[in-house]
């Protein structure tokens, strides 16, 4: 009886105990800022500005989000750390989502960035989640469950279409028509302190990578399939180091 | 020694008492309710450690489901084309009705026993329960609203903030718990207690006309109607060729793979009787109508199911003898169930009368 007393009151004390640290112990880590800016070319993306894209097409960007998540950094001895997942909806329509902070190691210094362009397959699965994954964000296909990875929609005097709108809503999960992409960015840098990395993403790449995208030819790209992992393809070129703090 | 005693019990209750307060020092308790696997079933796909069933959550499901509101003008709720006494089909209605004097482009399926089943919709676009209420609420021909206003309105009512709050814990109110809640009242939807189930469970016995229907429906039909469940959830080309009009292509849709054309969800059996017409665009009026189908109308294409590359021969006795069968899948319980009536609705009426044999 008494033994059995014993345990049952280890066991509250143990219940006690562990309820003051139910979160996890944070490891030592400190914050880093990255910040996105869109271009083309060289240009600064001006949503409803009329520019000429890569090809000479005319394009008036209206709408251009993507995910980004699963970060990783490496240190300058070649050490990766898997950051704690995190899932951001960077919108060139809404400036705070372009600035975006990661809680990185203490005391390393950072010379590669890696992350997934999109959402892992697991997250498109699991039923309706929250945050910057809520299907209220308009990047969730209800017909075919599965996120928009990327999207770019605008107007072009070459779409042949109503309104001469192109719109490619960039997705698919499954094997054989995955359209994420792991992004890798070197950086050159040699402090402990960095602080901010700003981060350049081309729509110029969009149409010109491995393959050529011609409005003309292709305005529209709505469901997961060959048009779209050819675009991904293409898109995953986009970013580059702009500078670093 | 008694002392001794006493002092580790009080410590022990002392303890708890104080670990639990710590744990969990808000007052939400919903009221769990537990999900009874009928006897000799698989177990569901549906994973309940996300979404815990409660009588509070099912309640807030229930109005929900029944609810104008998600719909753009207030007159579509998912009951609207999901009605129980054809088991949750659009009862006598090939296709159902949407916003604006539109159609919807395939037969509304009845809906029970939702918790085996992991990809919905003909085509099985959608990978999860939860999700699925998000398409027909979002789709222009049928409910045409946005997620956006749906939460709006939600948000502007008292009553639902109250009860998302009991089901929830607080009243916060988003698409996750939109979904999550609209599961809780589906998953109980749970259909087992039709005439089969009783001679399964040894509680009633077939007549001669069911008896030997069963017999000639395990040689013919059960390899993808597979008991319990009556379908396998496969998709198969069953040899029904594309409507010029509506130019459904069914899996191939979702997977871009030409061998997936034409292919559509085997349908449960269960509640057959009840759940015309049939076929994923309602084209078959009756049974007799799909017997006929199979015996006489299909047209075989290279990647019809095989085991229907010669079409399936039916005698006129065999087909009498399936019907006598399949009115035994008819689970009245569960069409009269007022736990799924709408909310403060006594269910009581009869069921209507198939008059399309």
């Amino acid at each position: 009886m008494r033994n059995f007393l014993s345990v049952i009151c280890l066991v509250s004390l143990t219940v006690l105990v562990s309820s003051f640290y139910g979160d996890e112990v944070d490891k030592a880590s400190r914050k880093i800022t990255l910040a996105f800016h869109h271009q083309v070319g060289n240009d600064a993306l001006v949503l409803g500005n009329p520019v000429k894209n890569i090809l000479g097409e005319t394009i008036s960007v209206e709408k251009f989000k993507y995910y980004v998540s699963n970060f990783s950094v490496t240190n300058d001895k070649g050490v990766t750390t898997k950051l704690p997942v995190q899932y951001f909806l960077i919108d060139e329509a809404d400036p705070l989502s372009k600035n975006i902070n990661l809680s990185i190691p203490e005391n390393i210094i950072v010379t590669r960035i890696s992350f997934l362009l999109g959402v892992d397959s697991i997250k498109n699965v699991s039923g309706i989640q929250t945050g910057a994954l809520d299907p209220l964000k308009g990047m969730f296909w209800t017909w075919n469950s599965g996120y928009i990875m990327a999207k770019m929609e605008g107007v072009s005097e070459s779409a042949a279409t109503g309104g001469n709108h192109f719109t490619y809503d960039i997705g698919g999960f499954r094997k054989g028509m995955n359209t994420t992409k792991r992004i890798d960015l070197n950086i050159d840098n040699k402090e402990k302190n960095l602080q901010e990395v700003h981060i350049n993403a081309d729509i110029n790449r969009w149409f010109k990578g491995s393959s050529e995208l011609k409005i003309a030819e292709t305005p529209i790209c709505h469901s997961p399939g060959a048009l779209a992992m050819r675009i991904a393809d293409n898109y995953s070129t986009m970013f580059s180091i702009n500078s670093i703090r | 020694m008694r002392f001794a005693k006493n002092i580790w019990v009080l410590l022990t209750i002392v303890l708890t008492g104080a670990g639990w307060i710590t744990v969990d020092n808000r007052y939400f308790k919903p009221k769990p309710v537990k999900f009874i696997i009928p006897k000799g079933w698989p177990q569901p796909v549906y994973d309940f450690s996300k979404n815990p069933l409660t009588e509070e959550g099912f309640a807030l499901g229930r109005k929900l489901f029944y609810d104008g509101q998600l719909s753009k003008d207030g007159n579509f709720s998912c009951g609207a084309c999901h009605q129980q006494f054809g088991a949750f089909n659009t009862y006598d209605h090939n296709l159902s009705h949407g916003f604006n004097n539109s159609l919807t482009t395939r037969n509304a399926p009845g809906l029970f026993n939702l918790a085996w089943q992991k990809e919905f919709m003909w085509d099985g676009g959608i990978n999860h329960l939860d999700l699925q209420p998000l398409a027909p609420i979002t789709a222009e021909n049928e409910m045409a609203e946005t997620i956006e206003n749906v939460l709006k309105k939600l948000k502007a009512d008292k009553e639902y903030r109250k009860l998302f709050k009991a089901a929830f814990g607080d009243e916060t109110i988003n698409t996750q718990r939109l979904g999550k809640a609209m599961s809780q009242f589906l998953l109980q939807m749970v259909s087992s207690n039709s005439k089969y189930d009783k001679v399964m469970r040894g509680e009633a016995s077939f007549i001669l006309p069911e008896q030997l229907g069963y017999d000639i429906f395990k040689k013919k039909c059960v390899s993808c109607h597979t008991e319990p469940m009556f379908t396998d959830y496969s998709f198969r080309n069953t040899g029904i060729p594309p409507d010029r009009y509506l130019k459904d292509m069914g899996r191939m849709k979702i997977t871009g793979n030409p061998e997936d054309s034409l292919k559509f969800k085997v349908p449960s059996l269960r509640n057959v009787a009840m759940t015309f017409p049939y076929g994923h665009d309602g084209r078959f009026f009756s049974l007799m109508s799909v017997f006929e189908h199979y015996r006489k109308n299909m047209t075989v294409m290279p990647n019809t199911d095989s085991l229907l590359s010669k079409k399936m021969a039916l005698s006129n006795f065999e087909i009498g003898q399936l019907t006598a069968f399949l009115y035994t899948l008819t689970d009245s319980t569960f069409l009269k169930d007022k736990r799924f009536a709408p909310p403060g609705f006594d269910n009581s009426g009869k069921a209507p009368v198939d008059i399309h044999q």
